[in-house]
């Protein structure tokens, strides 16, 4: 037992000791590799989902593909390709940490207690956190779910603000969206939570879209930043020109519009306020 | 780029209390589970040794079926496939009464006892036909044959591929929270929600199951000598440090 206990120890020491030894930046790395890995995902539409003609795409990867890879490459001076890897809110973090991916694009929450582990860009995109039901139900907002089953996504930030806020409310946490989703349609839970926009975007592809609403105010503030890799300041300020220059150039606007606009996958208009805090964000050259 | 590890995460805040109720979840779903995969596969394994060939066959369908589709459709099947189809008033005391952690817990019972049924025939086929037939010419019926001789025996036999199949099934729970049983690894995965500190996290989990795992082998290596018939069994080296 001892001696395979000093084993254990031994692997593990040799594991820790291997990180360090990748201490490139992430400009570097991409120059290296000609390869820009991006965390997004597969079931948040418009964000980044796999489309009906079996296409991963969405807002994200657009704005990544249009503002932030044409940024990068300006600044290396060599084309580059973007590569696209699936990441879920819990695996956004280690996936950035052990350099599988080298920016999260998709629908992270921008927090401060995950501000002390990645550094994340500029804002783009505000929402906020309501409820999706079925239509007549008696939930309106987040005062009438206690003692109700509520579904919401692992990890995020949702979840946590009920459990503070409403301890009584019976909480199902589902790793994705799909399976919270069916959860919804059986009964198995009375609502489900997740950022307003998200919860547009499940119902505009349900299948009867007419079934379901999206009640309640905001009741929590959820600013999406893209994530990288901490302490990392030149990579993070080439995401941040690309996604100001974008936003300047009405290069956003325009894939806004291709996404959320009336013909879009999830119409959804820009708030006017939204609208000016995106373009506070966009500092002088 | 290094990281800085804080381990302290794992005990401020209410992060222990998430680990201790993960680890109850885990263990009281793996108990159940592993009753009902043990009765299962008690069943199923003896059924497809019985000079019977309807049993034999129900059983065989039973084992090819449960155990040849992957554990995560079961819980998928169990949970949102099952309870559609029964009556509203059972369904809804079943969603005010944790509806997931029973399908979670069916689903590993019926893969796991499909999986264990095979490990008891092999152990029940493993014992000379001689002893079946003397215990049938000493005047046992099969049902009695099967009760007093071949599992007592049987079982003793397969104690270590059975205690691996016990180890399989606790880490197998793992899968449940798919359908969002807030289990050992769940927990651990709220914790990085709340601190964004995912590698320690995952470690004390990591730590966590292989201390579990290690101490059900121990117990198992325990009974294993204990239950031992001297001179039939008990060979020499082998059970346990």
């Amino acid at each position: 037992m001892r001696r395979a206990l000093s084993l254990l120890v031994a692997l593990a020491l040799v594991l820790s000791q291997a990180a360090p030894a990748l201490a490139e930046t992430t400009l570097e790395k991409i120059a290296r590799t000609g390869v820009l890995t991006i965390g997004t995902r597969t079931g948040s539409p418009p964000f980044g989902f796999i489309n009906r003609n079996n296409e991963w795409v969405g807002f994200a990867i657009d704005l990544v593909e249009q503002a932030v890879k044409p940024a990068i490459e300006r600044k290396l001076g060599k084309p580059i390709r973007v590569e696209k890897k699936e990441s879920t809110p819990p695996t956004r973090i280690p996936l950035l940490s052990s350099n599988a991916v080298d920016l999260i694009a998709g629908t992270m929450t921008h927090t401060r207690s995950r501000d002390e582990q990645v550094d994340f860009s500029i804002t783009y995109f505000v929402t906020g956190a309501q409820f999706l039901v079925r239509k007549g139900s008696p939930i309106k907002g987040i005062d009438d779910i206690a003692g109700k089953r509520i579904a919401a996504q692992q990890g995020s930030t949702n979840a946590r603000i009920i459990r503070e806020r409403v301890p009584t409310a019976v909480l199902r946490e589902f790793p994705d969206q799909p399976a919270a989703f069916q959860a919804l349609v059986q009964g198995q839970v009375d609502a489900y939570t997740n950022d307003g926009i998200q919860l547009a975007g499940l119902k505009a592809k349900a299948p009867s879209p007419g079934d379901w609403e999206i009640v309640g105010d905001f009741y929590s503030y959820e600013p999406y930043g893209m994530a990288m890799r901490q302490n990392d300041s030149a990579f993070r300020d080439i995401v941040n020109v690309g996604l100001m220059e974008a936003i300047e150039s009405g290069r956003y606007m325009e894939l806004y519009d291709k996404w959320f606009g009336p013909k879009g996958d999830v119409p959804y208009p820009l708030s006017a306020e939204a609208r000016i805090f995106l373009r506070m964000q966009v500092v002088p050259k | 780029m290094s990281y800085d590890f804080d381990w302290s995460v794992l005990w401020s805040g209410q992060s222990g209390a998430w680990l201790l109720q993960g680890i109850l979840t885990t263990l009281r779903i793996s108990a159940l589970a592993w009753l009902l995969a043990m009765a299962l596969g008690i069943l199923a394994g003896a059924f497809r040794t019985v000079p019977w060939r309807p049993l034999r066959a129900a059983a065989t369908v039973y084992v090819e079926f449960f155990r040849n589709v992957p554990l995560l459709v079961w819980m998928f099947f169990w949970y949102f496939g099952v309870p559609p189809r029964l009556p509203r008033p059972v369904q809804d005391w079943l969603y005010d009464h944790g509806a997931e952690f029973w399908a979670g817990m069916v689903a590993l019972g019926v893969y796991h006892g499909a999986r264990m049924s095979e490990v008891i025939r092999s152990g029940i086929q493993s014992i000379p036909r001689t002893q079946f037939e003397a215990s049938l010419a000493m005047g046992l019926s099969l049902g009695q044959a099967y009760r007093l001789v071949i599992l007592p025996i049987a079982l003793r036999l397969i104690i270590p591929p059975l205690t691996s199949e016990a180890l399989n099934l606790l880490k197998n729970s793992s899968v449940a929270l798919t359908i969002s049983v807030a289990e050992l690894t769940f927990q651990t995965r709220q914790i990085e929600t709340y601190t964004a500190r995912a590698v320690e996290a995952l470690t004390a989990g990591t730590l966590i199951y292989l201390g579990l795992c290690y101490a059900i082998a121990w117990v198992m290596g325990r009974l294993e000598r204990r239950l031992a018939i001297p001179g039939l069994i008990a060979r020499a080296g082998g059970v346990g440090p």
